[in-house]
């Protein structure tokens, strides 16, 4: 047996997290994007802050509650003490939350002030984003230090 | 790391840009939607062309090379459901995307004409970006993906 067999009652779980994580990570695509090609264009800003509110917020609670769920059935059943491919994962996603709120505060102050330098940082902050849920989605597929720790 | 780890992390890789360029597809497609003026529909356009549209077609490639890849190593049989059906739909994702994206281009070329002739919206260009041919063919496209995830994880016929 090569791969893990996963019993069908962890599907749902953990197709809510999976694909929360890739809406999540489409959006923040589009978020460095917008950011970065127009940092002088009101409306884009207007875009940024609106993709960031209504899709990425969204998103990362429906991955996070995935991932919660995911967590309770594997939890004592395939390991006991978290393995370093959970806690990586717990890391980009609970420090996520922080990142999306102050990137969407930045975003809305952007929106209204059209000030350039709030666009760069939307778009900086974004693309540091994006590169922390690279890791997470390499370290929960790869099983990063095994897949019982 | 195992090898099947490794092949399943790059294939998973593959998916998370083709879904993730998608869904970044999918948004700009809708703020050039409620979009005023032709340069910003010209920009966003041209974002969809530049971000999503690598981000898809790299994903596209890698989830179904390393995807394959994954079924020899693992042992699954191209006759199990999940697995042709998945091959099939990848087919059609592709399809439908590629001729979505055709309709987005029209409307891109226009926009930028437009953004140059004194950037006023026209309802020519509006009914392009609104065209519902090449929505829903786009759109069926993501959806089509979507089904291809569903596929993957329960794994029906397995």
């Amino acid at each position: 047996m090569i791969a893990f067999l996963r019993p069908h009652s962890w599907d749902f779980p953990l197709f809510l997290h999976v694909f929360g994580a890739m809406v999540l990570f489409g959006a923040t695509l589009a978020t460095v994007g917008l950011a970065f090609a127009g940092p002088r264009v009101p409306r884009l800003a207007r875009s940024a802050f609106w993709t960031l509110l209504a899709v990425s917020i969204p998103a990362w609670v429906v991955m996070r509650i995935g991932a919660q769920w995911i967590y309770s059935k594997e939890h004592n059943v395939i390991f006991t003490k978290d393995p370093t491919w959970v806690g990586v994962g717990f890391g980009v996603a609970d420090a996520g939350l922080l990142f999306l709120l102050v990137t969407t505060g930045v975003a809305f102050w952007w929106q209204r002030s059209g000030k350039v330098v709030a666009g760069r940082i939307v778009g900086g902050l974004s693309l540091v984003y994006l590169a922390l849920l690279v890791v997470a989605w390499l370290a929960m597929s790869g099983k990063w230090g095994g897949l019982a720790g | 790391m195992s090898t099947y780890d490794w092949l399943l992390s790059i294939h998973i890789t593959g998916a998370f840009l083709y879904v993730g360029g998608g869904a970044a597809a999918g948004i700009l497609n809708l703020r050039a939607w409620y979009a005023e003026r032709p340069s910003e529909i010209a920009l966003l356009l041209r974002l969809i062309s530049r971000i999503a549209v690598p981000a898809i077609g790299i994903g596209a490639v890698v989830s179904l090379v390393f995807g394959v890849w994954l079924v020899h190593h693992a042992g699954y049989s191209y006759g199990t459901f999940w697995v042709w059906a998945a091959i099939v739909l990848w087919a059609v994702a592709g399809a439908l995307g590629g001729r979505g994206g055709q309709y987005q281009s029209k409307a891109g070329v226009e926009a930028a004409r437009l953004a140059e002739a004194g950037d006023t919206m026209t309802p020519e260009l509006r009914a392009l970006v609104r065209d519902p041919v090449g929505n829903a063919l786009s759109y069926a496209s993501g959806l089509t993906l979507l089904v291809i995830l569903i596929l993957m994880i329960w794994k029906p016929g397995q």
